[in-house]
């Protein structure tokens, strides 16, 4: 199994990064993956991440993406309710970023 | 790796280029105006527009997974007898869009000696449908490439000579997923698997979300549990119908069975709104085993209900047609195939199949 | 390369064998010979060996890229990594060998060299990517002016019959309806978030080439509502030719409305327009000449509650640039489904849930009994209205 290798500690990743044991998390290890993502963690990218991980609390799922904008934009006014502004700060896209970076697991589905 | 200036420069959302530049003149000058189409033989039609201009094409299979080499191939015989001009079917065929008549016996001739069959066209079967099975797919039961392979090996004269009673449509899905229109197809063979997923109960609560894998079975089959004081979930192993659904939500859920995984045959689908309009296929065989690299069971089987099917159906009869004529209990007959209790639907709507009339065929 | 004597045995036999077409690639390319070692394992153990898949992707995209890992990818390197790259495709299939070759190059560069023309939906796919190439494919593509498909809970890559290019049944154009649909949606298709997938095919008649009505989630079939053409003199032809009309033509009429004696008479109401007798003689007879399409929605394979048939929701519409009609009403659903849609359900399976009726009142489609094959047979019925009594408030 990979591993990524982050304050001297290796932790078991699976071939796209996302961590096997969600217990590992923590914020300082958020930002270093956000980094192999060539994403630099900003204020705004943690209200995201940090919506996702409440989310996930308080449901065992990560949101659908059309109820992460509908939140969004009820949190954080309609300018930051759209995926153009997810896309902006997730170039790949909320799902497969910002759900790594949280460290929730993969989103899976139908291809 | 791209540059980043390169990275900035790319243009996203452009869309597919408009089709227009890949349209032979003939096709631009004439498009909207056809006015008829013959079939000239099997394989080769002549589309007439008000003009009276003609174009004329020529349907030649291929395997789907291609390598760029037979690309290559169809693009220098493209060049060389139809101006760089060629597209493909909804069925994986090759078409070449001739301008000159006398080009297309040498064309033909090409492809054949280089193992390419000519045909598809009217009353034949055409190319079959399928998925990506083991050669790309996580969720297989079986393989597609080989099962298309093998069959239309047995069945390619039917692909070359229009001698059936109307277009048979065969369809391959390697699962229940069914990325191909497997289920209104005149033969459709659906890989399947036949026993309950297995639970990885350490991985589980780790890379799935619980609650989307119960909601992910149709029958509620799946609860949420604890297992060692972790969360997880367990399967009432009665209610499992081996759909696989929840293992494409959650990937700890692992439910092939190289022992059990097979193949089922099922008859009497449909698309074209013609005539009757269009149906779902019907369960013919429950069951096949997997048994690569030939799987000679299902070959004969699927050969058995063609050729029953090409000797007693009458002309312009798709499958569905024929079945409806003489029924199902003849079908059974005729084939030779046992009816069974898993002929009988269990699922949602099982009762609308019962029949509810005396009437009916001895 | 690896022995492979249970894959050689599909290379005999007549029909064109992509075990050869494997090897091709093979004997140039690491990735397809990988792609080989690992397929005769899974004919051995008669199972597959791809992992779950994952989600790689380009920037700027949240979806025409679906990862593949291997779970044999020590044993087959190449193997390791084989992702999918989904193009989005011509309308109507067309190329030309400049175009195809010009793709052939970046793929060979890049990838295995192997590809599906086409994938079910109908994507060109290019089969087996390595993740550090993903980027570099894409910009090469770009530069020769293609674009990736869908994937994942968004519009995926629409697609459509050959059409008025070269069909004289087309009853509206079906290529260009299928390029302005995809460029009009190319952010719901390339940056996916509805509940599930949603699939657009168009058909030029009712013959439905494509398989709109078993495979989309919003099918745009074409039809007409007047009366079939006649040229009686080649309908006279066909019978000379020793057609036999009884048989083949007149009995196979579903609503028994054409008649011969001598030259053909069509009783045009009662026709449901099937195309029967127009595919058995298209020199002598054509679709009307009011033409437009039916609407229908709904289509999906088996998973999870049983698979659909695409049900009628507009009957009749004329599709013209800049099809604004079309566009209204497929705003007006993702509004409803963006409301009611549920995680991984269809369109087909939140219509049935809600109710046929419901859908239409909510998406403002006239209700009409064209929708249904008969009104319900049952007496459960919600209703919405009731009297008052007289004197009440208001």
């Amino acid at each position: 199994m990979p591993n990524f290798e982050f304050g001297g500690k290796s932790y078991d990743v699976d071939e796209e990064g996302y961590l096997q044991n969600p217990e590992d998390w923590n914020k300082e290890m958020a930002e270093e993956i956000a980094k192999t993502e060539g994403v630099e963690m900003t204020e705004k990218h943690w209200e995201v991440v940090n919506f996702l991980k409440d989310y996930y609390k308080e449901y065992q799922i990560a949101p659908m993406i059309k109820i992460l904008i509908k939140e969004m934009a009820k949190m954080f006014g309609p300018e930051k309710g759209n995926n153009k502004y997810l896309y902006e700060l997730y170039p790949s896209g909320p799902a497969k970023q910002a759900c790594k970076i949280a460290g929730l697991p993969k989103p899976t589905g139908c291809v | 790796m791209a540059t980043l200036e390169e990275l900035k420069a790319r243009k996203t959302d452009i869309g597919p280029p408009p089709v227009e530049k890949f349209l032979h003149s003939i096709i631009k000058e004439n498009y909207g105006k056809w006015r008829y189409h013959e079939i000239l033989k099997s394989g080769v039609l002549a589309h007439t527009a008000e003009s009276g201009a003609v174009i004329y094409t020529v349907r030649a299979a291929s395997p789907r997974l291609i390598s760029t080499d037979f690309i290559r191939y169809i693009c220098d015989l493209a060049e060389k007898y139809c101006d760089g001009y060629l597209r493909f079917t909804s069925r994986n065929n090759v078409e070449f869009l001739l301008a000159n008549k006398d080009n297309i016996e040498p064309l033909i001739g090409e492809l054949e000696n280089n193992g390419i069959p000519v045909g598809g066209t009217g009353r034949s079967i055409s190319n079959i449908v399928h998925t990506q099975g083991w050669v790309h797919c996580h969720s297989a039961a079986t393989d597609a490439s080989g099962l298309v392979k093998v069959v239309m090996d047995e069945l390619i004269d039917h692909f070359k000579n229009e001698d059936l009673p109307a277009k048979l449509r065969i369809a391959v899905a390697c699962c229940l997923n069914m990325c191909g229109a497997v289920h209104c197809s005149d033969i459709a063979i659906l890989g399947l698997h036949r026993t309950v997923p297995k639970i990885d109960n350490e991985r589980l609560p780790k890379i799935c979300e619980i609650p989307s894998t119960v909601a992910s079975c149709p029958n509620a089959a799946i609860r949420p549990t604890f297992i060692d004081g972790k969360k997880s979930v367990k399967i009432d192993e009665d209610r499992c119908m081996y759909c696989g659904n929840c293992y494409t939500v959650c990937p700890a859920m692992p439910i092939a069975d190289p022992l059990n995984d097979g193949v089922s045959i099922w008859v009497g689908g449909k698309v074209a709104n013609t005539r009757q309009g269009p149906s779902f296929t019907k369960l013919a065989i429950p069951f096949l085993p997997n048994n690569p690299p030939r799987w000679p069971e299902v070959t004969s089987a699927i050969k058995n209900i063609v050729e029953v099917y090409a000797r007693n159906g009458k002309k312009y009869e798709r499958m569905a047609e024929w079945i409806d004529r003489i029924g199902w209990t003849k079908f059974f007959s005729l084939t030779g195939i046992q009816f069974t209790k898993y002929h009988i639907d269990d699922f949602k709507h099982a009762g609308l199949s019962y029949r509810r009339t005396t009437q009916m065929r001895s | 390369m690896s022995e492979t004597p249970l894959l050689d045995e599909l290379e005999k036999g007549q029909w064109p064998s992509f075990v050869s077409e494997i090897k091709k690639s093979a004997k140039k390319n690491k990735k397809a010979e990988g792609l080989l070692g690992q397929l005769e394992l899974s004919y051995k153990e008669k199972k597959t060996h791809w992992k779950h898949g994952g989600i790689v992707g380009v920037r700027g995209y949240g979806g025409g890229v679906i990862g593949r890992f291997s779970d044999v990818g020590e044993e087959f390197p190449g193997a390791a990594h084989f992702h999918t790259i989904r193009v989005n495709q011509t309308a109507g299939f067309f190329y030309t060998a400049e175009a195809l070759r010009k793709i052939c190059d970046i793929w060979d560069r890049h990838g295995s060299g192997l590809t599906n023309l086409h994938g079910s939906t109908g994507d060109l796919v290019l089969l087996g990517a390595d993740t550090d190439s993903l980027e570099d494919i894409f910009c090469e593509l770009s530069k020769e002016g293609w674009d990736l498909g869908g994937s994942g809970g968004g519009v995926r890559t629409p697609s459509c019959c050959v059409g008025p290019a070269r069909c004289e049944f087309s009853c509206y154009d079906t290529l260009a309806l299928n390029q302005d649909i995809t460029m009009t949606y190319q952010d719901e298709l390339h940056r996916p978030s509805f509940a599930y997938k949603w699939k657009f095919k168009f058909s030029g008649c009712p013959n439905d080439c494509v398989a709109a009505i078993a495979r989309s989630d919003f099918a745009v079939i074409g039809t007409w509502r007047d009366d079939i053409q006649i040229d009686q003199d080649a309908a006279a032809e066909y019978v000379q030719n020793g057609l036999d009309i009884q048989t083949d033509l007149l009995a196979k009429c579903p609503t028994r409305c054409i008649e011969w004696d001598g030259s053909l008479r069509i009783n045009n109401p009662d026709c449901t327009k099937c195309m029967h007798c127009i595919n058995v003689m298209p020199k002598a007879l054509r679709p009307g000449k009011d033409k437009g399409a039916c609407i229908l929605m709904g289509a999906k394979a088996p998973i999870v509650q049983g698979a659909l048939l695409a049900s009628v929701i507009v009957p009749f519409i004329r599709l013209q640039p800049p099809y604004d009609e079309i566009k209204g009403i497929i705003k007006k659903i993702w509004e409803f489904w963006d409301e009611n849609g549920v995680a991984r359900e269809r369109i087909g399976e939140c219509i049935q849930r809600v109710g046929l009726g419901n859908f239409l009142e909510a998406i403002g489609v006239e209700i009409s009994p064209q929708v249904v094959t008969q009104p319900r047979d049952n007496p459960y019925i919600f209703y919405e209205e009731y009297y008052e009594e007289e004197g009440g408030e208001g």
